[in-house]
């Protein structure tokens, strides 16, 4: 009894975080944001990995494999590289939307105001943005900028200040003007920003709020404890049945991505790796195994050692989407939501899957993930190669956490299953006699 | 016809419910539609569904599909989490065709 006291003040203590995250506007907005980018996002990442297929560099000439990688290359440039773009017409959009408004112009104001932002000369020359500024280093400017732009788009369009035309023009050439001057308000405010910040040590807004925001949040995001603590919150909310990764990312994303994107940059360049913690660690590391809590190690373990009806079945139903990584059959039919006998598993195997990861890319024994984005729903061990930039180890990695999870679970697994079947016996005999 | 919509993090473990209710549905020789979503396309597909139904995962989120479904005139609920689990077509229907009668 006290137990379950107890889950229920867990439960009435989660259900209004979770609730406040993903129902604030701005959260909201960010999520949607990215999802808009994600499909750009995919079709560079499947160029960065056809560009960079094993064996190819040997079996070509030097000049051959130069001239192929090159050709290939505008279509993540144009994409992974460029990405924060994206999210922020995302944003913009989803926000004005979601005010009701126009969204479209939310989206192009937000462009132009961060453009304005972004420094337009690079080495001197005059006239060019430069493309890092439109991905990961932009990022952080970028979603500040669509989040402000709308805000301001959307008060001087309530404040209705309209141009006052003679009695006689058609109505629809004022209304013309209805999109112009909030658009032109919202835009002097960032060019007023911009001229003011250039009296400024950083110069331009994009350097300040890379150095003052983006570079010790992503430096903090990039580390081991950080991590830990953001897996640890995804198996807690899960263990409610609330669906923690995607709570949890609409706070981490930018982070990941931002990490990212650095990785990205510096794969293509045929640079040394800089992050080991990246969105792709989280994607095909932890969530590519089965789903959240790496389960497909659980269904494997069943499928090896259950011997109650309720679990076998359970490995049947949940095998087949556990291998694309969908796993709330699982979650729920187990089950893992508020079931104290697997609760220790649940929460420990992820940290160590997460410790193991870590020092084996620290380590240099398995790549560091190359910055491609491998959708969420890929297969293990075919995400891992696809993650490390087509590095077997990647794979090899996978399995042996596969392996780690499946024996910290084993002794866990075997209760449960033993009451289920002394459950499922005892309910036979009954119906028998 | 009725038209049941289903919603969760990204219409993935929905979607398995799906099939799993249409089979059930035309056992029962019932001439419905379901389909399932990712919860931010719910609110522009509330329009062509006569209930929504939303995975308990994403059961935070009910509060905000009830404001925009009250304007729909659609009934919301959350899938019951064992009902979920088994991926029990039935059960999920006749929670549906419950919340429409």
């Amino acid at each position: 009894m006290e137990n379950s006291k107890f889950m229920q003040l867990l439960e009435n203590i989660l259900l209004p975080i979770a609730d406040k995250l993903n129902n604030n506007r701005y959260l909201s907005a960010l999520r949607d944001g990215f999802m808009v980018a994600l499909p750009l996002i995919i079709f560079g990442s499947i160029f960065v990995v056809i560009a960079n297929f094993p064996f190819l560099d040997s079996v070509m000439s030097e000049n051959a494999f130069a001239r192929y990688q090159e050709a290939l290359g505008p279509a993540s440039a144009s994409t992974l590289s460029i990405m924060g773009l994206f999210v922020i017409i995302g944003i913009g959009y989803k926000l004005i939307e979601h005010y009701k408004g126009e969204a479209i112009y939310g989206g192009v104001v937000a462009v132009a105001a961060f453009i304005i932002l972004t420094p337009q000369v690079l080495e001197g020359v005059a006239g060019v943005i430069p493309a890092s500024a439109l991905g990961a280093q932009g990022m952080f400017l970028g979603i500040f900028t669509a989040f402000i732009s709308a805000e301001l788009y959307r008060f001087f369009v309530q404040k209705n200040w309209m141009i006052k035309m003679p009695a006689g023009v058609p109505g629809a050439v004022s209304k013309s003007f209805s999109a112009l001057l909030p658009i032109a308000f919202t835009l002097s405010v960032f060019l007023l920003v911009r001229i003011l910040m250039s009296f400024t040590p950083f110069e331009t807004v994009q350097n300040f709020i890379y150095t003052v925001v983006q570079e010790p949040l992503t430096q903090l995001g990039s580390g081991l404890p950080a991590t830990i603590i953001a897996v640890l919150l995804i198996q807690v909310f899960w263990f409610f049945g609330l669906h923690g990764q995607i709570i949890v990312n609409s706070v981490f994303d930018p982070i990941w991505y931002s990490l990212n994107e650095q990785n990205l940059s510096a794969f293509q360049a045929g640079a040394e790796l800089p992050n080991i913690i990246t969105k792709q660690f989280i994607d095909s590391f932890l969530v590519g195994m089965g789903g959240s809590g790496m389960t497909l190690a659980v269904i494997i373990l069943i499928i090896l050692i259950g011997r109650s009806r309720q679990l076998k079945e359970m490995g049947k139903l949940g095998g087949p989407p556990g291998v694309f990584n969908v796993n709330e059959p699982i979650i729920f039919g187990l089950p893992i939501i508020m079931n104290p006998l697997v609760l220790i598993p649940w929460l420990i195997a992820p940290v160590v899957v997460t410790v193991i990861t870590y020092v084996s890319m620290s380590t240099g024994l398995v790549p560091k993930p190359a910055g491609i984005i491998v959708p969420w729903t890929t297969p293990p061990l075919l995400s891992g190669f696809l993650a490390t930039g087509n590095a077997w180890q990647g794979a090899v990695l996978q399995a042996f956490n596969l392996f780690v999870v499946m024996i910290i679970w084993w002794p866990f697994l075997k209760i449960l299953d033993k009451n289920y079947y002394e459950t499922e016996k005892s309910g036979e005999e009954t119906k028998a006699s | 016809m009725k038209h049941i919509l289903l919603a969760c993090s990204s219409g993935m473990s929905t979607s398995l419910l799906v099939s799993k209710m249409e089979e059930a549905a035309s056992a029962k020789g019932l001439d419905v539609k379901i389909w399932a979503v990712a919860q931010d396309k719910a609110f522009t597909e509330l329009g062509k569904a006569n209930v929504l139904l939303i995975g308990p995962q994403m059961r935070f989120l009910k509060k905000k599909f009830e404001k925009a479904a009250a304007e729909e005139g659609i009934p919301v609920d959350v899938i019951d989490p064992v009902a979920y689990g088994r991926v029990d077509g039935e059960a999920v229907l006749d929670k549906a065709l419950s919340l429409l009668s």
